[in-house]
């Protein structure tokens, strides 16, 4: 099957005009971050809605990235507001917002590299374990239990992955394709109500796009999770994408349905060049 | 890869995180217990004493595999953390409190005193950490040394009363030996829980990527606090130990020297395992103990050098241990013995 076909089949199952009316899961109003005198996001107001893909899109320094650590917490933005399932979350550090239901992954991956494929996804399971340390310590029956029935959880996750087979092996033996997917394995173990990709595509070949395509548009329909996927690659953006918000010079250009964002002039003349 | 001899599959998710996976290793491990169990009855004084020291070292270097092997936090005031509960304790017994109560409660001082460090690691990384624990060693020495002379005994020292639980009194050096030893195991037992436990996990997250784990949930100051505070704990029991072993205390006992012939002990072991603290600590105090038995008779071969030999013996050990390992195996020997074992399995085939 080929890359168009597999992803704009189930790109059709939720069209544009439905997402208005979902539910906002996580809000970021009138965001402003600056570095010294760099305006990295000026004013960008952003709804996450439930169960849609939104797409970020924007030339180089657009400021994508800058948003997407706005939204988990690693900068602080000096104004604006961030409502996360209608909790106020600006100003928490990375774990607490983690805590209230904030998952992402990263450009680079970010593995933990002494551990193994399992223990990196077990990770994810941290916050939602009771363990205290002095349980750990004497690790009763009901310790281990607890330990085994997260294992459980952690175990779907690696077959919905389909990375049994290297379940034991240390991350850092592992190619770029498979750290990315055990990455994604990390965030999906935090039972997230919010996933947010940073280039999950940047550096893959066509074979590695089309795998993790799959995994996302899975993922989409067994979780009704919301996904925010920040991308580059302009075909996966089209096909996966329910809407498209784009971003230039850390202002807001642009937000709707990927054929309008493919219409749209200014779109087209700061992002797309004169060529599209 | 936890590579296992063939045959050998794990049918639960409750086997697959056993830390003893066959019966043969049931055995060996048995086997080893009852040995440690009748050690004393076979070999001399002599050599249970060295087993007493070599107990205690083992307690608090396994503390240390915690916060610097795990948790990536690298200190250099375990020694201090040590003293902190030798001193706490003996101050303890010297009061009348129980003696069972005053092992577990200098591990609790030594818990608090390393938690000042651990709030530090929270703002500063690597070397300007490992900086700021060496601290640790001459707030403990001036504290010490300034507080009232009859609670900790000042400049002088201090002598602790006998260990008794009941009405027995622990004063030999086989029925101080089964002590450390019954405390050593609780203590190996409870490091192992926390290793596999979600803290063990969260402490090599940290290590590896600060970022990362507070993306994934994970409180990382809280982590790198709980690991000083677990560390010193374990520096604060067998500080107690030592206390009521070696029944007279001082602050020379518990130098930065100490503490860095600790790190020795991790880094020969292997950083990052249990077992491997157990290990260095076994290796290094084994060479210690032969460099001082070598001493008198090397005075003897070499009268010009006089009795600094011993103390230069020693140093020179050191640094030549710390350095032949980090130059040919930085991991340590615990990961020797890993890839021998994946060898033994594998052969006669070169590659799995």
């Amino acid at each position: 099957m080929t890359q168009t076909a597999t992803m704009s089949t189930a790109a059709g199952a939720v069209g544009a005009e439905d997402v208005r009316h979902l539910r906002t899961v996580y809000s970021a109003e009138e965001l402003r971050l600056n570095f010294g005198g760099v305006k990295a996001l000026s004013d960008v107001s952003m709804d996450i809605r439930d169960d849609e893909l939104l797409a970020v899109i924007g030339p180089n320094g657009a400021g994508k990235t800058s948003l997407l650590n706005v939204l988990s917490g690693l900068y602080r933005p000096q104004q604006g507001r961030l409502l996360l399932n209608g909790e106020d979350v600006r100003g928490l550090s990375t774990h607490q917002i983690a805590k209230r239901g904030l998952a992402r992954t990263f450009q680079s991956a970010h593995l933990f590299a002494g551990m193994s494929v399992l223990d990196n996804i077990m990770v994810g399971r941290h916050h939602l374990m009771r363990t205290n340390p002095l349980q750990a310590f004497a690790y009763f029956p009901w310790t281990h239990r607890e330990e085994i029935s997260h294992r459980e959880a952690v175990e779907d996750i690696i077959e919905f992955l389909e990375i049994e087979a290297i379940r034991h092996q240390p991350v850092d033996a592992l190619g770029y394709g498979l750290r990315k997917r055990v990455d994604l394995g990390r965030a999906l173990a935090m039972e997230p109500r919010v996933l947010l990709m940073d280039e999950p595509m940047a550096g893959m070949n066509v074979e590695e796009k089309e795998d993790l395509a799959r995994f996302i548009l899975d993922l989409r329909e067994a979780r009704k999770m919301p996904v925010v996927l920040v991308e580059h690659d302009m075909s996966v953006v089209m096909d996966l994408a329910d809407r498209v918000a784009v971003l230039d010079f850390g202002r807001k250009l642009a937000e709707g349905a990927p054929s309008d964002i493919q219409r749209n002039p200014e779109v087209i003349a700061a992002y797309l060049g004169d060529a599209a | 890869m936890a590579l296992l001899p063939s045959g050998v599959f794990a049918e639960s998710y409750a086997a697959d995180r056993a830390l003893v996976r066959t019966g043969k290793q049931w055995v060996a491990l048995g086997l080893f217990v009852a040995f440690l169990f009748v050690l004393p009855l076979i070999f001399g004084t002599r050599l249970t004493a060295i087993g007493n020291g070599i107990l205690i070292t083992a307690i608090v270097v396994v503390g240390l595999q915690i916060t610097m092997g795990y948790a990536g936090q690298i200190t250099l005031g375990q020694a201090a953390f040590m003293g902190v509960g030798a001193f706490a304790a003996a101050a303890l017994a010297r009061a009348g409190a129980p003696f069972w109560l005053c092992i577990p409660l200098g591990g609790v001082a030594a818990a608090v005193f390393g938690l000042l460090f651990g709030i530090a690691a929270a703002r500063i990384k690597g070397f300007y950490l490992a900086l700021t624990t060496i601290a640790a060693q001459f707030v403990f020495q001036l504290a010490i040394v300034n507080l009232p002379t009859d609670l900790f005994g000042g400049s002088h020292g201090l002598s602790v009363p006998a260990a008794s639980i009941g009405s027995l009194r622990l004063t030999t050096e086989t029925s101080i030996y089964y002590l450390n030893l019954i405390v050593c195991i609780i203590m190996v037992c409870g490091a192992f829980g926390i290793v596999r436990s979600r803290y063990g996990r969260a402490f090599v997250a940290v290590r590896e990527d600060d970022v990362a784990a507070g993306i994934l949930g994970i409180n990382v100051v809280g982590a790198k606090v709980l690991a000083f505070l677990i560390g010193a704990f374990y520096a604060g029991v067998g500080g107690a130990l030592w206390a009521s072993y070696i029944r007279f205390i001082s602050v020379e006992q518990f130098t930065l020297f100490n503490s860095i012939w600790m790190i020795a002990m991790i880094i020969i072991g292997g950083i990052g395992s249990i077992v491997g603290a157990i290990v260095g600590s076994v290796v290094v105090r084994g060479l210690q103990e032969l460099v001082t038995a070598l001493g008198p008779v090397l005075n003897e071969v070499f009268p010009a050098f006089g009795g600094q030999l011993v103390f230069a013996g020693m140093n020179l050990v050191l640094g030549g241990l710390i350095t032949f390992f980090l130059i040919v195996e930085p991991k340590g020997l615990m990961h020797r013995w890993n890839k021998l074992k994946q060898a033994y399995r594998l052969w006669p085939y070169p590659h799995a």
